[in-house]
């Protein structure tokens, strides 16, 4: 598994199942390459840890796939489909669901409502059936509420469902867009910095989470800084240097890369 | 959606520095509403709300007590009432905007005046165009010209960044202002357009009404065609406020609605979760406007003549006032506010005092809301869910 | 109104000659007409130019559009009449303008800086809200500062007392270019400020630090530049340069309560056309508004249907064009 990325995008395309292909993706900004030829697989039924010295292009690579940023060059596959400079909803309703690093709190919610915003497809977010199809949306609304609060009650969060989503601590928020994100039934779920900022134990509580919501079925692809997090969580990792795949492996094989440990001690702007 | 606000370049966060207070920063949406929500739990808002509630009660025992002694003449009072009206349905337009999407609009003047200049172009003696339509009929065609108005001036703008929106939508407002004064084969220019029909015009009992009941002496009062005339200009702009309450609450507490303040809070969340954002903006930019339209009919079938000073600024910014003073997002505040205008500027018309102290008491009152309290004297209350669908029950606004 | 500058240029030039029937449009004859709706831009953008600097600078320093510029420029232009009515028109005149007028000018600066100084500091600066907040804020602003010169004025339209000039014979006869003393002084009195505030920006440590704030001021914070101080000058620059900005309006066509408000689109157009935060930029964005300003009556000589009365409307269009395929505005981005 330890052979260069560049190698791997050359099997056919029906080869493995890959819920996420990118292609020689590119991306820069005003001369800045921030990301350079990145060609890379998340097979169906993993974990896939993402990490690389800060400047690698990570966050520009979830943006590129996510559909926020526009690609210079190269393609993006979702679910065998191409969704190469589609807008960010679009690639959404493809099965790709992305969390924030930084989520801004929703204001003049609670976090039951915040949750609410997850599902897809709401008949109730078209403006006529609210009018032509009241009991519809009141079933439909029922239905999400309860999956909403099912969701919460998972999380062991159920407490916090009255809370006004600008209440919340940083963790708990973390914890609620995971949740408002699986009632967007995705079928890869791209976390950024997932435990960034918050505490142990509730970093261990993602972590199972995360574990159990991909016994589900859910297939992730997570960036994440915090190496003890992803080394146990992700496998396969992919390394990001200098904005392209520097190599992809299992955590022992990452661990035990020097290209790795030279590109996180050497030129990698000082992790 | 290319220049997203969360991660400009890349990995440039240094690590552990996102705790929970960092998510905060940029995070309280536009225009300072950020303690908008805490009115659900604090008490210093119900007792604000009781105040509101003492002081509308005060003004409108006033009121009736004034036409009791004969100071007030109920046409007056109609007058009046109907005003608040036209300016709640200002405010309510750009509530669905500003208050439920984070739409800085500064062209509901535009939609303001379109509401006036279709209807009285359609069917005014004095409109320079050949048609005669009846008023009825003219309110669709202006609700289908709001529509294509609104397009007109969304898609190009509705793209960019909160702050270019409020310059651009004035500049495109401006160009309609412009356009209005200086066509003159068209609308007639500064001279106006006279001869505007009553609404009811041609309809059975409504038509006439106001010249059949004739007059009733009441004593200190004799409620004359004046009177009735008004009767009917208030239940217009009555059931025109009724109807567009009405939808705007439920559409405010829908999931449509949701989506709206999920968009006003964070727009690339809301794309991450799958919804077309400039869709739903548009969507409620076109709807605000037909609602901010509407004011426009009023005013134009309540008055014989009408000029292009309807498309005065001004107008727009009397609807913000409304807003931001009643609380963004707020449909009662939004009427609230509506109300307040009225008292300024019959108020100062009253009192005697002129345009001048108006403006001063209008610029002073953004000033001090700002200042004091930003989230507004009535705001949303409580959480948003579609009624019948929640375990507790009803849920307010 | 904002066509009340188009419906009634002070001059009369312009307008007189726009409606002369039948040009030769293409003739020889075309040409000093050509001419002459070029100075006048000239004139105009000066104006554009002094009110759009202030513009730019509080949009890159103060973070926010800010609304009330235009009455800020109101301001100025009525403390120059009240100084002017002080001082008197006696005296040695310069340009064809009294001393007093000069005095007046200072006024109107001084005025002006003083306003808006005040204003950061008691109303701007303890709001607890973001740019849009601050944007609401000075639209309330402008409705005060313009209430104030009403209560004071009266809503009429005034005059400063200096003598209505004939267009300097000799460049006429030159050039067939019709321009006064006055409009020369407008011009003169712009460059001089610009290319002061040029030196300003450029050699002094105040410059380079404001244009540090303008491009980052969290990074500015951090190198130990003394925000304040440089939002203070901000304010004082800004505002001064809209004064003399007013003044000169005043001068150019007449004074009335809303003779800033209704210039302040013509100037938002301009800075975004040079990009918001490049006072460079806002300099030659007002020299191509008030120049595009001026030249729309070229329009209906050629025969198009466009009247003069459209003059902003084809300003606020460039605006909406400009924010919408190149919102970094054509000078590019930032101030350096």
């Amino acid at each position: 598994m330890s052979e260069p990325a560049a190698a791997r995008s050359e099997e056919p395309e029906e080869a493995g199942d890959a819920v996420l292909r990118t292609e020689n993706l590119r991306k820069t900004f005003g001369g800045l390459t921030a990301t350079d030829d990145v060609t890379m697989e998340v097979e169906r039924g993993t974990i896939t840890g993402m990490i690389g010295p800060n400047g690698a292009g990570k966050s520009t690579f979830f943006n590129l796939v996510s559909g926020f940023y526009e690609p210079d060059g190269g393609s993006v596959v979702v679910n065998g489909e191409e969704t190469t400079g589609m807008d960010p909803h679009e690639v959404t309703e493809h099965g790709l669901v992305r969390t924030f690093q930084t989520p801004r709190k929703l204001e003049g919610m609670t976090v039951r409502e915040a949750m609410l915003v997850g599902p897809q497809r709401q008949l109730g977010e078209s403006v006529i059936p609210l009018f032509t199809q009241p009991d519809a949306v009141a079933a439909e609304e029922r239905q999400n509420l309860q999956r909403a609060e099912e969701l919460l009650e998972r999380f062991e969060i159920t407490h916090l469902a009255d809370q006004p989503a600008t209440d919340i601590s940083g963790g708990q928020l973390k914890l609620v867009e995971l949740a408002r994100a699986m009632l967007a039934e995705p079928d890869l779920l791209l976390l950024d910095e997932p435990v960034a900022g918050v505490n142990p134990t509730l970093a261990n509580k993602l972590k199972a989470i995360i574990r159990e919501l991909h016994e589900d079925g859910i297939t992730f692809l997570i960036i994440e800084h915090d190496m003890g997090f992803i080394m146990d969580l992700a496998d396969p990792i992919v390394v990001l240097n200098q904005g392209a795949v520097l190599m992809e492996g299992s955590p022992d094989e990452v661990k035990n890369d020097d290209r790795v440990v030279e590109a996180y001690l050497g030129g990698g702007g000082g992790d | 959606m290319a220049d997203d606000s969360h991660e400009p370049e890349d990995d440039i966060e240094p690590e552990g520095a996102d705790d929970g207070s960092s998510a905060e920063a940029g995070g309280n949406g536009p225009g300072g509403s950020r303690s908008a929500f805490e009115g659900g739990v604090d008490t210093s808002q119900r007792r604000v709300e009781r105040l509101t509630n003492y002081g509308i009660a005060a003004a409108a025992v006033a009121l009736l007590a004034g036409v009791l002694v004969g100071l007030v003449s109920p046409t007056y009072l109609l007058f009046l009432v109907s005003l608040a009206g036209m300016y709640a349905l200002l405010s309510l337009g750009l509530n669905v905007q500003w208050g439920y999407a984070g739409l800085i609009n500064f062209s509901v003047a535009a939609f303001f005046g379109l509401g006036a200049y279709v209807p009285a172009l359609l069917s005014a003696s004095g409109s320079p165009l050949p048609w005669d339509v009846s008023p009825i009929a003219g309110l669709f065609v202006a609700v289908a010209a709001t529509v294509v108005l609104a397009l007109a001036i969304g898609i190009p703008t509705l793209s960019l960044r909160e702050d270019y929106l409020a310059i651009a939508s004035l500049g495109l407002a401006e160009v309609l202002r412009l356009v209005v004064r200086n066509q003159q084969s068209w609308t007639n220019g500064t001279n106006g357009i006279g001869g505007i029909p009553l609404f009811f015009e041609g309809v059975p009992v409504l038509g006439t009404f106001a010249s059949d009941v004739g007059t009733v002496d009441l004593g200190i009062y004799t409620l004359g065609y004046q009177f009735w005339n008004g009767l009917l200009n208030f239940a217009i702009v009555a059931g025109f406020v009724v109807v567009s309450y009405v939808v705007l609450r439920r559409v405010h507490r829908s999931p449509w609605g949701r989506v709206l303040r999920t968009i006003r809070s964070d727009e690339d969340l809301a794309e991450a979760l799958g919804k077309n954002t400039y869709a739903f903006r548009m969507q409620a930019f076109v709807l605000g406007s037909v609602v901010a339209m509407l004011a426009g009919v009023y005013y134009s079938y309540s008055n014989y003549f009408i000029t292009p000073g309807i498309f005065d600024p001004i107008f727009t910014f009397y609807a913000w006032i409304a807003v931001i003073l009643g609380g963004s997002g707020s449909n009662r505040g939004a009427l609230f506010g509506g109300v307040v205008i009225v008292a300024i500027v019959e108020g100062s018309r009253g009192l005697g005092v002129g345009a001048s102290w108006r403006l001063f008491a209008v610029g002073a009152l953004i000033i001090a809301v700002m200042r004091f309290r930003p989230q507004g004297v009535l705001p949303p209350r409580k959480e948003l869910i579609w009624p019948g669908a929640h375990r507790g029950g009803e849920t307010d606004e | 109104m904002l066509a009340t500058l188009v419906a009634q240029p002070s001059g009369g030039v312009v307008a007189g000659a726009a409606l002369a029937p039948g040009l030769a449009v293409g003739g020889l004859d075309y040409v000093p007409q050509l001419l002459n709706y070029f100075v006048n831009g000239l004139v105009f953008s000066a104006i554009i130019v002094l009110g759009g600097i202030g513009l730019s600078l509080v949009y890159s320093i103060a973070d926010f559009a800010n609304f009330a510029h235009g009455d800020t420029m109101t301001v100025g232009a009525y403390a120059g009449l009240v100084t002017l009515g002080a001082v008197g028109t006696a005296g040695p005149q310069l340009l064809a303008l009294p001393l007093g007028f000069y005095a007046a000018l200072l006024a109107g600066i001084a005025a002006a800086a003083v306003v808006a100084v005040a204003t950061h500091y008691f109303i701007y600066r303890p709001l607890d809200t973001d740019s849009i907040g601050l944007l609401i804020t000075s639209i309330g602003v402008a409705f005060v500062y313009r209430a104030v010169v009403q209560l004071q004025f009266g809503t009429d339209f005034t005059e400063y007392d200096v003598a209505v000039l004939r267009p300097v014979p000799w460049i006429e006869a030159a050039t067939g270019i019709t321009i006064t003393e006055h409009e020369l002084a407008i011009v003169l009195v712009a460059a001089v400020l610009v290319a002061a505030l040029h030196v300003v920006l450029q050699y002094t440590t105040l410059g380079r630090t404001m244009r540090a704030t303008a491009d980052n001021e969290d990074l500015a914070k951090v190198s130990g530049i003394r925000t304040e101080r440089v939002i203070t000058s901000m304010w004082v620059i800004g505002a001064g340069l809209a004064g003399a900005g007013g003044v000169f309006l005043g001068l150019y066509n007449q004074l009335g309560p809303r003779m800033g408000f209704d210039l302040l689109l013509v100037i938002f157009a301009a800075v975004i056309l040079g990009g918001i935060g490049s006072v460079y930029g806002a300099m030659l964005g007002g020299v191509v508004i008030g120049m595009v300003n001026r030249l729309t009556p070229v329009l209906s000589d050629v025969g198009l249907p466009i009247e003069p009365a459209y003059a902003n409307a084809i300003a606020f269009v460039i605006m909406v064009f400009v924010l919408l395929v190149r919102p970094t505005g054509i000078a590019g981005e930032g101030v350096s």
